[in-house]
């Protein structure tokens, strides 16, 4: 629809469903910056400063989610996006090449927790940048609303391989496909068949007995809980989130045990994410006196489609894996179980999050904030990497920086390294949730558990418990 | 449109490639690069497309388009 917006008329779209929660997350948080995305991708090879400035420009007015921008209608309050029309940019440039990289590493998380104007003004900032060690490249701030990781990764990939087209004559990449396209799908899908098909789906989801939290840290928070509200048989839970405070650690996986968990995929046909969530899910139970009954929240990138691919925005939604196996299950049988469960939220992933907490609070009769999970978990198999490949070698490196805020209390990212490929596991944490020394303890023993598991696939949950 | 054309042009949806070089030996992930979101999401199309409501556990053992092929057409069928 169209609208007038500082006299200028343009066509309006509502926001979707994935972008939804990040708006809601802005109601709730005292600061703005816990929607920031904090990047950098960086060449070790001379920078060329015009032609990476030539290939940004190109890439944002390749991209139309770079040029995104949220409306609040004055009148009606309703929140809508539009596209701005693309304008040549001068991209600002930094010299911290005689730098130490912490210090480096603390500026550009100190720009990443600058917060953006949601309404109305531009949602992304890049940065040019000469880093230590020879490499540069770009930092790239982004709101959460306007993009995700995947499309982060894949406007990195444009502005690199634009940029090699411009000093190397390589091929010129295939476009970006239109990020409006995508939203006009997704808002057909409001009031759809296949709407009503997965709301049927999550109802009967809802019709199960209730789930029951188990925290990364143990019981405890639980019982204690139940002490506050009086009720010793309290089985949702709530964890401490005033201000959002919060950081992220990184666990790097060696290439030799990343194959052994690749190849143990290949070997049994099971997924990446489902192996990595069965370690979660079993480390849980441990840490919760064997429960057999866990729930993890697992967030879907959605896309699936080449239009969804390359698209940009953001596509994410997220629902409860409730899996409920005895202890004598075995490892296969888990991650089978596991997977089961993910193709099913899969198939019925386009329902919105939102919708699904608002019909699952009363059902239960859950607190605003309260909850079965502790833990958010997502795998992205995408990465930048092959593109040292096609430089012929020139070091590649990405980063990823924080706000300083964290949306989630407890997030694992599971993360192919560009380059290696090994996996990268970040955990991003509340700091009122977890401590640096908890939160070593739960990689430690998702490690120890995901390589027994892998050893011994015939083994039972018990048993991999007892090893571990 | 037969059901080999029509699933080709399902899965150019989600691959980029030449819709001549799939075949029914072609397997969804060694050959064609699909992950398991993506068949997931590739046979919700194809129950749109034929009309039919595939089974999870039937179709967890097919690994080739001829096999989803021959489970498809036994769904039109019944």
């Amino acid at each position: 629809m169209e609208k007038i917006i500082g006299g200028i008329k343009r066509e309006c779209y509502p926001l979707t469903s994935a972008q939804k929660v990040h708006i809601l997350t802005l109601d709730y948080s005292p600061t703005h910056e816990i929607v920031n995305i904090g990047s950098g991708a960086y060449l070790q090879m001379k920078l060329n400063l015009a032609a990476l400035r030539e290939a940004l420009n190109r890439a944002v007015e390749r991209c139309e989610s770079m040029r995104m921008r949220i409306w609040k209608d004055p009148e009606s309050g309703e929140v809508f996006q539009y596209i701005d029309p693309y304008q040549n940019e001068y991209f600002e440039y930094y010299d911290f090449s005689e730098w130490e990289e912490s210090r480096v590493e603390e500026v550009l998380n100190k720009w990443t927790s600058q917060p953006f104007d949601t309404y109305g003004g531009k949602l992304a900032r890049i940065v040019i940048v000469s880093m230590p060690n020879g490499y540069n490249g770009y930092y790239f701030n982004v709101h959460h609303a306007c993009m995700d990781s995947g499309s982060v990764i894949a406007f990195s990939r444009d502005v690199m391989e634009i940029y090699c087209a411009l000093l190397y004559g390589m091929p010129y990449p295939k476009p970006m496909t239109s990020y409006i396209e995508s939203v006009k799908k997704d808002l057909e899908y409001e009031g759809s068949k296949k709407q009503k098909k997965d709301e049927e789906f999550w109802n009967k989801v809802l019709e199960m007995p209730e789930p029951i939290y188990t925290d990364f840290t143990g019981p405890g928070r639980l019982i204690q809980l139940r002490k506050k509200n009086n009720n010793p048989e309290q089985r949702w839970g709530l964890l401490p989130s005033a201000n959002g405070d919060g950081s992220t650690i990184t666990y790097e996986l060696d290439v030799d045990s990343t194959k052994k968990i690749m190849d143990f995929s290949a070997q049994y046909q099971l997924p990446v994410s489902a192996i990595i969530l069965h370690a979660i899910r079993t480390v849980l139970s441990k840490f919760n006196d064997e429960e057999t009954d866990i729930t993890i929240r697992d967030f879907v990138s959605r896309r699936s489609t080449l239009l969804h691919k390359k698209c940009g925005g953001v596509r994410m939604h997220c629902y409860p894996l409730r899996t409920i196996m005895p202890l004598d299950t075995t490892v296969l049988d888990s991650i089978r179980m596991i997977k089961k469960a993910q193709d099913e939220i899969f198939i019925h992933a386009d329902y919105g999050t939102l919708e699904y907490v608002r019909k699952m609070r009363p059902r239960y009769g859950v607190a605003p904030g309260g909850c079965y999970h502790s833990v958010n978990f997502t795998y992205q198999p995408g990465t930048l990497g092959g593109l040292g490949e096609a430089l012929n070698g020139i070091g590649f490196k990405s980063r990823w920086y924080s706000s300083g805020k964290q949306p989630q209390p407890m997030y694992i990212t599971a993360m192919h390294r560009p380059g290696d490929g090994g996996l990268n596991f970040f955990f991003g944490y509340q700091t009122e949730c977890a401590t640096p020394e908890e939160i070593e303890f739960l990689y430690y023993f998702t490690g120890r558990v995901l390589f027994r598991s892998i050893e011994n696939p015939d083994k039972t949950i018990k048993e991999i418990i007892d090893m571990t | 449109m037969d059901m080999l054309a029509k699933m080709k042009e399902i899965i150019c949806n989600y691959v980029e490639i030449d819709p001549e070089t799939i075949n029914e030996d072609s397997r969804f992930i060694e050959d064609l690069g699909f992950n398991s979101y993506d068949i997931m999401c590739m046979l919700g199309d194809a129950e749109t497309e034929f009309d039919i409501t595939i089974d999870q556990e039937e179709i967890a053992s097919c690994r080739t388009v001829g096999e989803l092929i021959k489970y498809c057409g036994g769904l039109v069928n019944e």
